[in-house]
C-alpha cells in the first residue's frame, strides 16, 4: 500500500505507531495474565441487588417495619428521601431460587442468567463511597469520585496496548433501554483518558450512522479515489519529512493508513448480518436491532474475537426511585438473555477462559422504601454500603458466590469488596500489578486504585 | 507486551547528569533534589504524619541530625552516611527505597547522591520560591546572533552543548508561524508577499511592524483567550450527569477584550479573582469574577449540598494553584503536601478566601447557578444609556410641570375601566371571605376594610380551591399593601411549602409574593432556593405606612419551544408603573407542553409555613388574580380606580401624603394638559423600550461575598463533614513572600499578594505558559507544577530574565509576546537533521525553531480561513457548528432542558472561530476533542498532542473539512488563473504559506488528473461531493472539475505541514 505512495515507510514505523513514546520503566504484564481482554457490561443507574441477586429471606416478614437503627448506622441520606419521617423495610416481591450445580441464588427476574449460574461468580459484598450517580459511576470507572482521572479502559490501554493493528484497543458501546427511557445521563469522561495522553481515550462505536465518527468517506468519494488521494498525501508528507526531519510526520503517514484500514475493518466488524440464526437465538431477537444491549453484546463478542483489549458497554435506566416493579422487569429483560448469551457464546468459542466479563452498576439500592410502599409497588433510593455484581471467565471462579451482606442487605457482613479492590482484581487478572501501573502527573505517581485496593484472592480460579 | 515510561524521572535524571557534567558542580535543585523527592520524601519529607523512623531528608538539619550516634548524611563522607549505606545496601530488607514502594534508584542516581554528599551535601532553597532576578548577560560565541537580550542565554547553553543555532526561518515561514501563534489565523499570500518585500527593504523594522499589525487585530485576543479558557475551565454547560446549559459567554468575551486592550496582567488577575471587591466595581469588573464560577456545578437530585459546595471551593483553590501559582495546592487538601512545603492548614487558609460565596451545592438544573448578575453587552449598554438620557430629559420636563401644578379642588377619575375577568378577588371586607380566617383582623383599607394577619399559629388562607397556574400560561396578581416598619422581609401571599426538611428535593415548591427591603419579590419555585425563579423589583421603594398598589404579570411561554421558564417573563409594577427588576435566580424548569398541567395554589394571607415563619405585619387589601397577563394600561387603570378616590378623599381632608397628592396630580395634568399627556405617553413608551432591553440582557455567574463570611475549618481527610481547626484567610508567607502591608484579608488582598512585583511565581508561571504557547513546551516543561516535583527549567536564566522584565514592564502582555516572536530563538528554522532530533527530540535545547501540530481550534479556524469561509465576528453567545447527528443520543439525560439538545446554527454562525463552539462538558464537540481539547471539567494548562487515526478520519471526512476543501477549490479556480498548475499552486500556497516545489507540484497535478478522470465518469458522485456543507457551490463552475479540485484541496488540507506550525 505504502509503496504506491512513492515514499517508503518501513513496517518499523507502523509498528512504532502503537508504542509511540514508549520508554522503559515498568513492563506489563507483570505476570502471566489470566484474561487477555475485558468486556464490562456496565449497568448505569444502580440496579437493585435486593430484587436481582441478594436473597434476604429474613425480611420477607418485615414488610413496612422500621429498619433497626443499629443497622441504619450513619447512613448518608440523599435529598430524595430526606423528608421521609421513616424508613420502612421493603422486601422484594420477586421470588428467589437456587440455580445450577453451584446453587447460586438469583431472582426470578434473571431466568437466563440462572442458566449460566455455574459460569459466573457473584460478588455479594461490593461497596462504594458515593451515594449519587455522577460521583459513584466516576468512582467505579476511574477510581476517583471527581473528574480528571483516566478510566479503567484507558489505564488498560496505556498499560497493555493493542493486539490489533486495525482497531482501537479500547472500544465503548452505549445502549438504549428497550423501553426507550434512559434516565441518568452518561459522561464522555467515563471513557476519557484523564491526564493520560488523549490517545488512550475509549473510541465510541455508535449504532446509528458511522460506527466510528467520520469513518465513511463523504458522499461522492469512492474507496479508489480515497486511495489515490492518500497516495498523493503520503507522497507530499514524505517529501516534507525529508526536508524537516520531524518523526511525527512518519507517524502521521502511518495513522492515515490505519484510518484507511479501519474504513474496511470496522464496517466488517459491525456487520452482524452473516451471523447464523443460532447466534440470535442465544442473544435474543433484540440483537438484530442496532443500539440495543443485545446487539452490543454480540458486537462485544466480535470485538473480543478481534482481540480488542477493553470493551466497555453501558446500559442505562436502573435508577428506580419509584415504580421499581413496573420498570425493573424491562431492564432485566434487556440485559438478562444477552449477557447470558454472551457467556455461552464466548464459552462455545473457547474464549471465556481468557475473556473477563463483568456485569454491574455503580451502587445498589436501599432496603427501605422511597415514597409509597406497597407489597407489589415500591421504589428504592441509592445505596452504596453493599451491592452485588457478577464476573465471569478470565480467571475468575465459576459458579461461586463471594462475600455476603447482612440479613437486611444493608451492610457488608463478610468479605467486603471495595471498588478499588474490584479494580485491583481486574488489573490483576490482566496480569497487571495495580500498584505498578502508574503515571506521573503533577509531581506524583497516580494509579487507578489511588492509595488503596487489594486483589480479591477469593474469587481467583 | 508493551513498555511504559517514567518519562519525568528519566528526563530529569538525564538532563541533570548532562548539566552537572557541563558545569562541573552539582546543583541541589537541579541534580539532587529530584532524586530525593521522587524516592525519599514520600516517607522522609515534610508530612509529619507520614514520616517514617522520624527521619526527614528534605532539610539539612533533618538529614545531618545525629541519631543513635549516626547521621543520614555526613557532609563530605558518603561512606559514613546512613543514607548512602542504605541506598546501596546489598541486603534487600535494608535497601532503600523499599521494594514495596515501587520506587527504585538507578546506579547513576546513587552515584549522584554519593557525589553530592562528597561535595558537602548542600541544600538550597527551591529555585521557584525565590524572586526572579535579572541575570547578567553572558559571554557567548556570537553576540550578534541575539535579537532579544534573553537570546544570549539560549546561545550560551548551545555553546556549552557544542551546538549551533539553526539558520533563521524564511520570512514567509516566520510570518505564518507568528500569525498562527498570535492570531490563530494564517497570513494571506498577499500579506506574505508584502511582508517579504518589506523585509527586503527595511529588514528588522519590517518584523516589528508585522508583529504590531498582528497584535492590533481582534483575532489576537481570540487566540490568546483560547489557552486561558482551558485554564479557567470555561464551558457552556455545568458538567456532571445533568450537564445543563449555563451562560458564561460574557465572561469569555471579557477575556478576549482584556487581551485585545492589552490589559496589564496584574489587573487581568486582580479583576478575575476579586473584581467585585474593588472600590465601586464596574460591570466589567464584576463580569471578570465569573472566573471563580467557571467550575463544574452538580444538579443531581438529592446530593448533599454541603458536599458539593465544598468541592466548588476546593476547585477554586486547585485553579488558583495551577493557573496562577503553578502549584499543586490540591495535594494538600487531605493531608500536608508530600513534596512541597504546603501544609494542609495552608490549603485551608487559601480555601478561606473562596469560602464565602452565597452559593448552593445542588444548583444549575436548567440555567445559571446563584449568584448571578445581568450582564448587558456593550451594544445593549450603549443603547440603554441613550434611552436613559432621553428618559431623564423627558422626566425632567414632566417634573417641571408637576412642580408648578396646584390643586384646584377638582375631581379626577381613572382613565380606563377596571379590567374584568379576575379569577379570584379578595376585597377583605369581612373575615368570612377567608377559609380559614385564623387570627385575621380587619382594619381600614384603601377601599373599605383591609386585612391584618395575626399570630401565632397558622393564619388565614385565601378562599376557594386555589388559583390554578401552569408554568407555560400567563397570570397576573394585583393588590394593595400598607407595610409596617417591621416588614423588612415578609410574605404577602405565600403558597410555597417551607415546612419540609430543607435537605429534601421537594422542599420549597410553590409560588409567593414577598416584601423584601421595601421591594416586591416574586418566587416561583420547584425547590427553593436552587430551582426557582426569583425576581425582585429595583426601585419600588415601598415605605412603611404608605398605601401602595403592587402588581405582577407573568407572561408565560409565548414560544412553544421554550425549554425553561425565563425571568424575562416577569414584570413587576408599583402604583401602575412598571419597575425594573433584578433577577436573583432564573432556575425554574418548564415541563413539556403536553405534561404542563395547571397546579392550584392556595395563598396564605401574609404568612408562610416555615417553622417560626415570618408574618406580614401591615395591611393587605383588594387582592385580585387573573389567568391572563394584563397589559400596562390595564394595570394603571387598576391602580387609579382605587388610588384616585382614596387620595382625593385624603386631600379633601387635608391629610394626604405627598405620594398620594402625586397620584392626583399626575392624573389631573394628564386630563387637562394635552402636551403633558403626550409626554407621559412618550415617556411610558421610552421606559417600555428600556425595560425590554434590560430583559434581553444575558446573565453571568459571578463571585460575591457573604457578610459575615462563612467560617473556614481545616477539613479532615478533605471531607465536607469532618471539620477540624478553624482557620483565617492567609498565604504561606515564609515560602512565597509576605502579605502586602495593609491589604485586606480577602480575595482582593490575595490578588495584591500574587501581583507583588517580587512574587516568586506569578510572573514566572505565566511567562512560561506564553512560552509554551509559542514553543510547544514551557521552559519549565511541567507548566502546571513549579513545585519541588516540577521540572527544573531548561533555561533558568531565560525564564528569570523574561519574568523580571514582564513584571517590571507593568505586566505588559503584548510587549512580552512581541519580544518572544521577534527573538532569534523563535525565528530559527524548524527543520532538523536526524542527529539533532536523536539528541534532542523535544527541542529542549532550542537549537531549532518550534514545530508542532496546531491545537484543535486552530486546525479548524485555519481551514475555514483558507477556504474563505470564516465568519469574522468577535464575541457573542456560543454557536453550534455541524456535529454528527444524534451525538447526544444515548449519552445525555432523558429530560429536556437547555443543554440536552444540539440545535445546529445556520448561516454565518456555522463558520465562527472554534472558541465560540458550544462547549458541552459531558459531550464536547468531537472536532475539538479528537485533537486533544480537554472537556473543561477542571483547570488544564497543558494539552497533550497526540497523533491518531481518528484525527485522520476527521480531517478526511468531517463535513466542515469537506466543505472547506470545496471552498478552497473554488478559490483556486477563481483566483489561480486558467491553468491547472497555477490553480493548484495557489491552493497550496494559501494553505502552507509557501510555493510548492517541483515534486509537490507534480503530485498535485497527478492527483488532479486522477480525480478529474474519476469525476468526469461519475457525475452523480461529483454532485454529491459538492453538496456537502451548507454553503452553495459556485453554479458557474463545471461540477466534475470543481469536485476534482475539491478532492485535491482536501489532500492539501490534510497535509502534515498544514495542520502543523513549523
Amino acid at each position: 500500500m505504502l509503496a504506491r505512495a512513492g515514499y517508503g515507510l518501513g513496517t518499523a514505523a507502523l509498528g512504532a505507531l502503537l508504542s509511540a513514546g514508549a520508554r522503559a520503566a515498568n513492563v506489563f504484564p507483570n505476570f502471566t495474565p489470566r484474561a487477555k481482554r475485558v468486556i464490562f457490561l456496565f449497568q448505569s443507574g444502580g440496579p437493585s441487588h435486593l430484587d436481582l441477586f441478594d436473597h434476604k429471606p429474613a425480611i420477607r416478614e418485615m414488610f413496612d417495619k422500621d429498619i433497626p437503627p443499629s443497622v441504619f448506622g450513619g447512613q448518608r441520606v440523599t435529598g430524595m428521601v430526606a423528608h421521609q419521617d421513616r424508613f420502612p423495610i421493603c422486601p422484594t416481591m420477586y421470588t428467589f431460587g437456587q440455580h445450577g450445580q453451584s446453587g447460586q441464588w438469583l431472582s426470578s427476574l434473571l431466568p437466563h442468567t440462572a442458566k449460566v449460574a455455574d459460569e459466573i461468580c457473584v460478588v455479594r459484598s461490593m461497596h462504594t463511597e458515593a451515594i449519587n450517580h455522577d460521583p459513584a459511576i466516576t468512582f467505579i470507572q476511574t477510581g476517583s469520585q471527581l473528574p480528571g482521572r483516566p478510566c479503567l479502559g484507558s489505564w488498560v490501554d496505556y498499560g497493555l496496548g493493542s493486539e490489533n493493528q486495525n482497531l482501537p484497543a479500547f472500544v465503548v458501546l452505549n445502549s438504549l433501554p428497550g423501553n426507550g427511557q434512559p434516565d441518568q445521563g452518561l459522561l464522555s469522561r467515563l471513557w476519557g483518558a484523564g491526564f493520560l495522553p488523549s490517545r488512550y481515550q475509549g473510541v465510541q462505536f455508535r449504532s446509528a450512522g458511522d460506527a466510528v465518527l467520520h469513518l465513511s468517506n463523504p458522499p461522492g468519494v469512492t474507496r479508489e479515489s480515497r486511495r489515490a488521494m492518500l497516495d498523493g498525501l503520503a507522497s507530499l508528507n514524505g517529501r516534507l519529512h525529508e526536508r524537516v526531519g520531524d518523526p511525527e510526520i512518519e507517524t502521521r503517514i502511518a495513522q492515515y493508513e490505519m484510518a484507511y484500514r479501519m474504513q474496511a475493518s470496522v464496517p466488517d466488524l459491525v456487520d452482524t448480518s452473516k451471523e447464523p440464526e443460532s447466534v440470535f437465538k442465544l442473544y435474543g431477537e433484540d440483537a438484530r436491532k442496532p443500539g440495543t444491549f443485545a446487539a452490543n453484546c454480540l458486537l462485544a463478542r466480535r470485538l473480543a474475537e478481534r482481540n480488542v483489549r477493553f470493551i466497555q458497554l453501558y446500559h442505562r435506566g436502573w435508577d428506580h426511585h419509584g415504580g421499581l416493579t413496573e420498570k425493573i422487569p424491562a431492564l432485566a429483560r434487556d440485559t438478562d438473555q444477552p449477557a447470558a448469551g454472551l457467556i455461552l457464546d464466548l464459552k462455545q468459542r473457547g474464549m471465556l477462559k481468557d475473556t473477563l466479563v463483568i456485569w454491574g452498576g455503580e451502587f445498589g439500592r436501599t432496603v427501605y422504601a422511597q415514597g409509597t410502599l406497597k407489597r407489589d409497588n415500591y421504589g428504592r433510593d441509592h445505596h452504596g454500603r453493599v451491592f452485588s455484581l457478577w464476573m465471569a471467565g478470565g480467571g475468575v471462579k465459576a459458579g461461586h458466590s463471594h462475600g455476603s451482606s447482612d440479613e437486611f442487605g444493608f451492610n457488608v457482613a463478610e468479605d467486603g469488596v471495595h471498588v478499588h479492590d474490584l479494580q485491583a482484581t481486574i488489573l490483576h487478572l490482566l496480569g497487571v500489578d495495580h500498584e505498578k501501573l502508574t503515571y506521573p502527573f503533577q509531581g506524583r505517581q497516580f494509579r487507578l486504585t489511588d492509595v488503596s485496593g487489594h486483589v480479591v484472592r477469593g474469587i481467583l480460579a | 507486551m508493551k513498555t511504559i515510561t517514567g518519562v519525568l524521572l528519566c528526563a530529569l535524571a538525564a538532563a541533570g547528569a548532562a548539566r552537572a557534567a557541563e558545569s562541573g558542580r552539582l546543583e541541589y535543585g537541579r541534580d539532587v533534589r529530584p532524586i530525593l523527592s521522587e524516592n525519599c520524601f514520600h516517607c522522609h519529607g515534610q508530612d509529619a504524619k507520614k514520616r517514617m523512623a522520624n527521619l526527614r531528608l528534605d532539610t539539612f538539619e533533618g538529614a545531618a541530625a545525629i541519631r543513635n550516634g549516626r547521621a543520614a548524611v555526613v557532609p563530605g563522607k558518603p561512606e559514613q552516611s546512613v543514607l548512602y549505606q542504605r541506598i546501596t545496601a546489598a541486603q534487600p530488607a535494608l535497601r532503600m527505597p523499599p521494594a514495596a514502594s515501587n520506587r527504585h534508584l538507578t546506579e547513576a542516581q546513587a552515584a549522584m547522591l554519593k557525589r553530592w554528599i562528597s561535595e558537602g551535601a548542600q541544600y538550597a532553597r527551591h529555585w521557584a520560591f525565590s524572586p526572579a532576578v535579572r541575570p547578567a548577560e553572558p559571554a557567548v560565541s556570537d553576540p550578534r546572533w541575539a535579537k532579544q537580550p534573553f537570546d544570549a542565554f539560549v546561545l550560551k547553553r548551545l555553546d556549552a552543548e557544542g551546538l549551533r543555532p539553526s539558520k533563521p526561518a524564511a520570512p514567509g515561514a516566520w510570518l505564518r508561524r507568528a500569525s498562527l501563534d498570535l492570531t490563530g489565523l494564517p497570513p494571506s499570500p498577499a500579506q506574505i508577499d508584502a511582508f517579504e518585500r518589506d523585509a527586503r527593504k527595511s529588514g528588522e523594522a519590517a518584523y516589528g511592524a508585522a508583529v504590531d499589525r498582528m497584535l492590533g487585530r481582534s483575532a489576537y485576543g481570540e487566540r490568546m483567550a483560547m489557552d486561558w479558557l482551558d485554564a479557567a475551565r470555561y464551558a457552556d454547560t455545568h458538567g456532571f450527569n445533568n450537564d445543563a446549559e449555563r451562560s458564561m459567554w460574557r465572561w469569555r468575551d471579557w477575556v478576549i477584550e482584556a487581551f485585545n486592550s492589552n490589559m496589564p496582567y496584574d489587573r487581568f488577575l486582580t479583576e478575575q479573582l476579586a473584581g467585585d471587591l474593588l472600590p465601586a466595581p464596574t460591570l466589567d469588573q464584576r463580569i471578570a469574577t465569573g472566573f471563580g464560577r467557571n467550575h463544574v456545578i452538580n444538579s443531581e437530585g438529592g446530593i448533599i449540598d454541603e458536599e458539593y459546595r465544598v468541592e466548588y471551593v476546593a476547585d477554586r483553590v486547585r485553579t488558583l494553584g495551577m493557573a496562577w501559582l503553578g502549584l499543586t495546592l490540591e495535594c494538600a487538601r487531605c493531608h500536608d503536601h508530600k513534596y512541597d512545603p504546603i501544609t494542609q492548614r495552608d490549603h485551608y487558609r487559601f480555601y478561606a478566601f473562596f469560602n464565602s460565596v452565597p452559593e448552593i451545592g445542588e444548583d444549575g438544573r436548567v440555567s445559571n447557578a446563584v449568584p448571578m448578575i445581568a450582564a448587558p453587552t456593550r451594544q445593549q449598554q450603549e443603547k440603554a444609556a441613550g434611552l436613559e438620557r432621553a428618559i431623564a430629559q423627558l422626566a425632567a420636563k414632566i417634573a417641571g410641570k408637576e412642580k408648578r401644578w396646584v390643586w384646584k379642588g377638582r375631581d379626577v377619575a381613572a382613565r380606563a375601566g377596571v379590567p374584568a375577568g379576575a379569577a379570584l378577588e379578595v376585597h377583605c371586607e369581612t373575615t368570612g371571605e377567608f377559609e380559614p380566617a385564623n387570627g385575621l383582623t380587619l382594619a381600614e383599607g384603601i377601599a373599605g376594610n383591609a386585612c391584618v394577619t395575626g399570630g401565632p399559629g397558622p393564619g388565614a388562607q385565601a378562599p376557594g380551591k386555589g388559583f390554578p397556574v401552569s408554568r407555560r400560561e400567563p397570570f397576573t396578581f394585583s393588590g394593595w399593601i400598607q407595610a409596617s416598619a417591621m416588614d423588612e422581609d415578609a410574605p404577602l401571599l405565600s403558597a410555597i411549602d417551607y415546612a419540609r426538611n430543607p435537605a429534601s428535593t421537594t422542599y420549597g415548591g410553590g409560588m409567593e409574593f414577598r416584601l423584601a427591603g421595601g421591594e416586591l419579590e416574586f418566587r416561583f419555585s420547584q425547590r427553593f432556593p436552587a430551582y426557582s425563579l426569583r425576581v425582585r423589583s429595583e426601585g419600588a421603594r415601598i415605605n412603611p405606612g404608605e398605601w401602595r398598589h403592587v402588581a405582577l404579570v407573568y407572561t408565560g411561554a409565548a414560544d412553544k419551544t421554550a425549554m425553561r421558564v425565563h425571568a424575562s417573563w416577569v414584570r413587576i409594577f408599583a402604583d401602575g408603573r412598571e419597575i425594573p427588576v433584578r433577577v436573583m435566580n432564573d432556575g425554574l424548569a418548564l415541563p413539556e407542553a403536553k405534561t404542563d398541567k395547571p397546579t392550584p395554589y392556595r395563598f396564605r394571607m401574609g404568612w408562610e409555613n416555615a417553622p417560626n415563619g415570618k408574618r406580614f405585619a401591615g395591611r393587605l387589601d383588594e387582592v385580585a388574580l387573573w389567568n391572563r397577563g394584563l397589559n400596562g394600561p390595564e394595570i394603571e387603570a387598576l391602580f387609579e380606580s382605587r388610588a384616585l378616590p382614596y387620595a382625593l378623599g385624603r386631600m379633601r381632608a387635608n391629610v394626604a401624603a405627598p405620594g398620594e397628592q402625586a397620584w392626583v396630580r399626575a392624573a389631573s395634568l394628564a386630563m387637562t394638559d394635552a402636551e403633558f399627556a403626550r409626554d407621559r405617553a412618550k415617556l411610558a413608551s421610552l421606559r417600555e423600550e428600556w425595560l425590554a432591553l434590560r430583559r434581553e440582557a444575558p446573565f453571568v455567574m459571578v463571585m460575591q461575598e457573604l457578610h459575615p463570611p462563612r467560617p473556614t475549618h481545616v477539613l479532615m481527610r478533605g471531607a465536607y463533614n469532618a471539620p477540624g481547626e478553624q482557620v483565617t484567610p492567609g498565604v504561606p508567607e515564609s515560602i512565597l513572600g509576605t502579605w502586602p502591608e495593609g491589604a485586606p484579608r480577602n480575595r482582593l488582598g490575595l490578588a495584591a499578594w500574587l501581583t507583588k512585583p517580587d512574587h516568586p511565581l506569578t510572573a514566572r508561571v505565566v511567562v512560561n505558559r506564553f512560552w509554551q504557547q509559542l514553543f510547544g513546551l514551557g521552559l519549565v516543561k511541567t507548566s502546571d507544577n513549579f513545585g519541588l516535583q516540577g521540572e527544573f527549567p531548561s533555561h533558568p536564566e531565560v525564564l528569570d530574565w523574561l519574568a523580571r522584565d514582564f513584571a517590571d514592564s507593568g505586566w505588559n502582555v503584548k510587549a512580552l509576546m512581541k519580544r518572544l516572536v521577534l527573538s532569534a530563538t523563535y525565528r530559527q528554522d524548524s527543520a532538523a537533521g536526524s542527529a539533532l532530533i536523536a539528541r534532542d527530540p523535544e527541542n529542549r535545547l532550542l537549537a531549532r525553531g518550534p514545530r508542532f501540530r496546531l491545537p484543535a481550534e486552530l486546525i479548524r479556524d485555519q481551514a475555514l480561513e483558507i477556504a474563505g469561509l470564516l465568519t469574522h465576528r468577535t464575541g457573542g453567545p456560543s454557536v453550534f457548528p455541524y456535529q454528527p447527528q444524534d451525538l447526544y443520543k444515548g449519552i445525555v439525560v432523558a429530560a429536556d432542558y437547555p443543554g440536552t439538545r444540539y440545535l445546529p446554527s445556520t448561516g454565518g454562525d456555522l463558520y465562527r472561530r472554534s472558541l465560540y463552539t458550544y462547549w458541552k462538558r459531558t459531550v464536547p464537540h468531537p472536532t475539538m476533542t479528537v485533537f486533544d481539547a480537554p472537556d473543561r471539567e477542571f483547570c488544564v494548562v497543558r494539552r497533550s498532542t497526540t497523533n491518531t487515526p481518528l484525527q485522520a478520519l476527521t480531517l478526511l471526512n468531517d463535513p466542515i473539512y469537506v466543505e472547506a476543501a470545496r471552498k478552497l477549490a473554488e478559490r483556486a479556480l477563481r483566483e489561480g488563473g486558467s491553468a491547472p498548475e497555477g490553480r493548484l499552486r495557489h491552493a497550496f500556497r494559501l494553505a502552507t504559506g509557501r510555493a510548492a516545489d517541483a515534486h509537490e507540484t507534480e503530485v498535485l497535478l497527478k492527483t488532479l488528473d486522477r480525480m478529474l478522470a474519476a469525476y468526469r465518469a461519475d457525475a452523480p458522485g461529483a454532485r454529491a461531493l459538492l453538496a456537502t456543507g451548507a454553503s452553495p457551490a459556485d453554479p458557474a463552475m463545471d461540477p466534475a472539475e470543481l469536485a476534482a479540485y475539491a478532492a485535491v484541496a482536501g489532500m492539501i488540507l490534510n497535509m502534515d505541514e498544514v495542520i502543523t506550525k513549523g
